[in-house]
């Protein structure tokens, strides 16, 4: 290749594409460049769960049951714990010290922590009621919940993209056969579909993403159609009909690369709705089941006890709601980046 | 003329209204040889980008026939349109809306090739059509070094060299050109005219070239036709039509046309029309210019005139050169 | 022309600050108008005249920013107050832009929008103002205008919109009449309407006119003097008749040259200028014109001409002093 290449008064002519222009545009926004870094960190981490040294997330230790979260090992914790509540209750009876049973309560303690190995556990995000770690949980749980919004996302698209080209591009009969399915189905109140199906075909994971991807496109679809719709009467999609071009290419390659910026918004705004729906039936307890755990399932149980515990709420909690703000700020980021009001005219 | 390379009779293209009819196109006719261009001047409404339209097959025509090399391409359906077509290619009007902005300026310029390929049409391979796409912008004006290159990164003028490569991608015999140079600047517009000469030079190619800018049609047109309304008025060779109207709305546009040369603006005698440009969907009763033309006479309001001879080569639809029916 | 000087532009430089860097759209335009003056402003895309016409009004959308002196009776508009700039807009001074689709508000009357005008800046009651907005649209060759006037845009063809915003812009007798490629938009026969009317009613009441273009059939027409653009300065200024006859910039020679002329039928090629006009970023100190130029020298890659000659000037090396 030769020198770069320059215009008449020798200024560099820097390639421009539209993804690359994009990018740039992307880049210059330090809100959504922080959220992509989080959203990042967050993938990272729930992929590589398997592989980090985490507590087994289904495995209960009954004597860790409700531990605050801590860098000490939980038999130091335990101990204290135990010793903060005979406290109380000494204060409470009002005797100066111990009583013998509660002294060797606390003395076979501390000896069974010295010698069981499960009490060297550091639980840094505590445990819940039946002594498993949150921690790993919440990574676990992460996993469920960030799958569910990208199957979610995923079906949405190639369901709601193939079928809003195609309603959109051939209109007349088909689009109107494929409209008023999406009207159908839009009217449907969803979370009762979902109770129904779950309690028809069992609560497992597979019936959960089932469920979800059945109403998951609909959006998709219209704002698609309405897309196409505006952009089949443009002038290179005639140039296109007039050099043959067949209404699968005139789709495909024309009309959906066209309207890739829409629907890159659009699903990225949808991922934060899916894991809420999620939630949503996790805390009406038809989300997943025990053992496996999703960000909506703990933060049904840490409701539960917030009074007490308050620390199992707030860290699901603060997960997610970190997650979706991430989501979002990205959302928002990417739309004005891929707006195309903001690209040149030569 | 020898056999003609595009013939189109009794064209018509009307769009059905809540009330009544859209008569975009209502009976056109004319040739085309090989290597001739003929231009097609109106305003807005008269119908000369639903004629190319038309005749290109993008909107199917609701009677009449067009002979492309001698098949009737309106008879014609899927593949073998596709097949039939390969010799008339179009180049469009909007540099910026024209090309898919998604796509680089080599990507675009193949296109053709590449649905000819897929169809079984063509059989040239990858890199054979690299090479053609590479020696088509060299033909053009365009370095081959920005095949790479996005449509936003290119001026208008550049853009609409893309699309004149893209057209001349399956080496056609005729182009249809919709106002190829009127969203161009000035300076810019005299280059691809004389692009347009060149290439018609070196391939042998015939053009319809339509525009509302008489000057530049007489720059590139060895015949002209004049539509108003979706009827020719007048078709004549170049030279004769502008030295010689004779309908009086040939004559009312060649007046208005403004001249560069002030001496010669100043002291023109100006023919201003009155009333409007009338849409297309009016009732189709009498002469479609009956309204405006300050030479009109009863029979003008009544009967429509029809396209006849009035010297060699030249015909015209207006009742002041032919008389009309039942007049003696 | 020996008229007073309506209106003097000093030193004008409007700059947008882009992603891409800062692009000069005007670099140091200066022009006088004459009362009664019909100036023309030529120039291509890019050229910097439709800006420049904003500006005449600080119409200049942010992120441009404007800076030199527009005098108008000696005051500056660009740094008038808000109220009194108001009071000029429309009144002293009126603006009518190339799409009258645009321009006017699809959701109101015609009456209205003219009444608008008129009872703003002279205090017309609705009555007065309706028969005065009925007066206006007839002198502007509107028939059956009483009917018409509460119709809305629509209802109008794009050359009876523009008649609507000519009756607008002239409806308070302005000083001044800005107009922005009026007819670019309308068909050949309307536009010579068009123009006659402009012609016509800006003869009989004394207006001057700035007319924007990029025609040079119009100018030769209807302008009395012209500024050519180029670049976002002036190339070359003169009556029209001296400019016509004897161009001195290449630019303008070459784009005189390039316009297929009706009464001159021609075959073999036409004169094109090669290239395309530059982008206004960082465009370094020269002629802008001399990549297209074929006659660059020197001076021309180097050094930013100066304009030279008295009446008809130009601003190029191949005249350093008066031509």
């Amino acid at each position: 290749m030769a020198a770069p290449l320059a215009d008449a008064f020798d200024r560099a002519l820097r390639p421009s594409s539209p993804w690359g222009d994009a990018w740039r545009r992307l880049r210059r926004n330090r809100m959504a460049l922080a959220s992509l870094a989080v959203l990042g960190l967050f993938a990272l981490l729930t992929l590589a769960a398997p592989i980090l040294p985490l507590h087994p997330y289904a495995e209960q230790v009954i004597a860790h049951v409700n531990l605050p979260p801590s860098f000490r090992p939980a038999g130091e914790t335990l101990l204290e714990a135990r010793t903060a509540y005979l406290d109380q209750v000494r204060r409470a009876e009002d005797r100066p010290g111990f009583s013998p049973a509660e002294q060797a309560e606390l003395a076979s303690l501390a000896q069974a922590i010295h010698t069981d190995p499960v009490h060297r556990r550091r639980y840094l995000l505590g445990t819940d009621d039946l002594g498993r770690d949150l921690l790993s949980r919440m990574l676990y749980g992460g996993r469920i919940s960030i799958l569910i919004g990208l199957v979610g996302t995923l079906t949405s698209m190639l369901l709601g993209v193939a079928l809003g080209g195609i309603a959109g591009y051939l209109g007349g009969w088909v689009d109107g056969l494929i409209m008023r399915c999406v009207d159908i189905l839009f009217g449907l109140p969803y979370m009762l579909v979902v109770i129904i199906l779950m309690a028809l075909f069992g609560r497992n994971i597979l019936n959960l993403f089932a469920a979800v991807a059945l109403i998951s496109w609909l959006t998709l679809c219209r704002v698609v159609r309405g897309q196409i719709i505006s952009l089949k009467h443009a002038e290179f999609v005639e140039a296109a009909r007039a050099m043959g071009a067949g209404p699968f290419r005139i789709i495909f390659r024309h009309l959906t690369p066209n309207t890739l910026g829409v629907i890159v918004v659009f699903s990225t705004l949808m991922v934060p709705q899916f894991i809420m729906a999620e939630s949503f039936l996790s805390f009406l307890g038809l989300g997943v089941s025990a053992p496996l755990a999703s960000w909506g399932s703990l933060v049904a149980q840490g409701a539960a006890v917030m009074e007490l515990y308050p620390w199992q709420l707030l860290a699901p909690a603060a997960a997610m709601t970190v997650f979706l703000f991430a989501m979002n700020f990205l959302g928002d980021g990417l739309r004005d980046a891929l707006d195309p009001q903001s690209q040149r005219r030569a | 003329m020898s056999e003609p390379l595009l013939e189109v009779s009794g064209l018509k293209l009307h769009f059905p209204l809540r009330h009544g009819v859209l008569r975009a196109v209502d009976g056109v006719d004319f040739r085309i040889g090989p290597g001739e261009t003929l231009g097609l001047v109106g305003e807005s409404g008269c119908g000369k980008s639903s004629t190319a339209r038309a005749v290109a097959q993008l909107h199917r025509p609701t009677a009449g026939r067009v002979l492309l090399k001698g098949r009737d391409l309106v008879q014609l359906r899927g593949r073998e349109l596709i097949a039939a077509r390969r010799d008339m290619q179009m180049v469009f009007q909007d540099p910026y809306a024209s090309l898919d902005p998604r796509m680089t300026a080599g990507d675009l310029i193949a296109e053709p090739l590449r649905i000819y390929r897929t169809r079984g049409l063509l059989a040239l391979s990858r890199p054979e059509q690299e090479a053609r796409v590479a020696a088509l912008m060299d033909r053009v004006g365009l370095s081959s070094r920005f095949r790479n290159r996005y449509p936003h990164e290119f001026s208008g003028g550049q853009r609409q060299r893309i699309g004149l490569a893209r057209a001349l991608a399956l080496q056609p015999a005729l182009l249809l050109c919709d106002e190829p140079v009127s969203a161009l600047d000035v300076s810019i517009q005299a280059q691809i005219l004389n692009l347009f000469k060149d290439l018609q030079a070196e391939f042998g190619l015939a053009y319809l070239f339509i525009a509302h800018d008489l000057a530049v049609v007489q720059y590139v047109a060895s015949r002209v036709a004049v539509m108003y309304l979706g009827r020719i008025a007048e078709q004549a060779p170049a030279a004769e039509l502008y030295r010689n109207p004779l309908h009086p709305y040939t004559q009312a546009l060649l007046s208005a046309a403004p001249i560069p040369d002030p001496q010669v603006e100043r002291t023109r005698q100006r023919i201003i029309l009155s009333g409007d440009v009338p849409r297309a969907d009016r009732a189709a009763v009498g002469c479609p210019f009956a309204d405006r033309c300050w030479r009109r006479m009863e029979v003008c309001r009544v009967q429509t005139p029809r396209l006849q001879e009035a010297g060699p080569g030249h015909q015209v639809a207006c009742f002041l050169h032919h008389p009309a029916e039942g007049t003696p | 022309m020996a008229g007073d000087i309506l209106l003097e532009v000093q030193d004008l430089n409007i700059r947008f600050d882009t992603a891409e860097g800062v692009v000069k759209a005007v670099d140091g335009v200066s022009f006088r108008l004459h009362r009664g003056e019909t100036l023309g402003l030529v120039g291509e895309s890019g050229s910097g005249k439709s800006v420049t016409s904003l500006s005449l009004l600080n119409l200049v959308p942010p992120p441009g920013r404007v800076s030199g002196r527009i005098l108008f009776h000696g005051r500056d508009i660009l740094a008038m107050p808000g109220n009194e700039l108001r009071r000029l807009r429309g009144d002293r001074i009126a603006m009518i832009f190339q799409d009258p689709m645009t321009s006017l508000n699809p959701f109101l009357r015609i009456g209205t929008q003219l009444a608008e005008t008129l009872r703003l800046h002279q205090g017309l009651g609705r009555r007065a103002a309706r028969d005065r907005a009925v007066e206006l649209l007839r002198a502007c060759g509107i028939q059956d205008a009483a009917r018409r006037i509460d119709q809305y845009p629509h209802q109008f063809s794009g050359g009876m919109r523009q008649r609507v915003m000519i009756a607008q812009g002239l409806s308070c007798g302005p000083e001044i009449l800005i107009a922005d490629e009026p007819t670019s938009a309308l068909d050949v026969t309307i536009q010579a309407q068009i123009l006659e009317l402009v012609k016509e009613l800006t003869r009989s009441l004394g207006t001057a006119v700035i007319l924007i273009t990029h025609d040079l059939g119009v100018v030769a027409g209807t302008c009395d003097s012209l500024c050519v653009m180029y670049a976002g300065r002036i190339v070359e200024r003169g009556p029209t008749t001296a400019v016509f006859q004897d161009p001195l910039h290449p630019y303008t020679q070459g784009l005189i040259a390039s316009v297929p002329r009706l009464d001159r039928p021609g075959t073999g090629r036409l004169a094109a200028i090669p290239g395309q006009p530059p982008s206004g970023i960082g465009l370094p100190e020269c002629c802008p014109f001399h990549p297209r130029c074929d006659r660059a020298m020197e001076p021309c890659r180097a050094r930013r001409p100066p304009e030279t000659g008295a009446g008809h000037s130009a601003a190029c090396w191949l005249y350093p002093e008066a031509p």
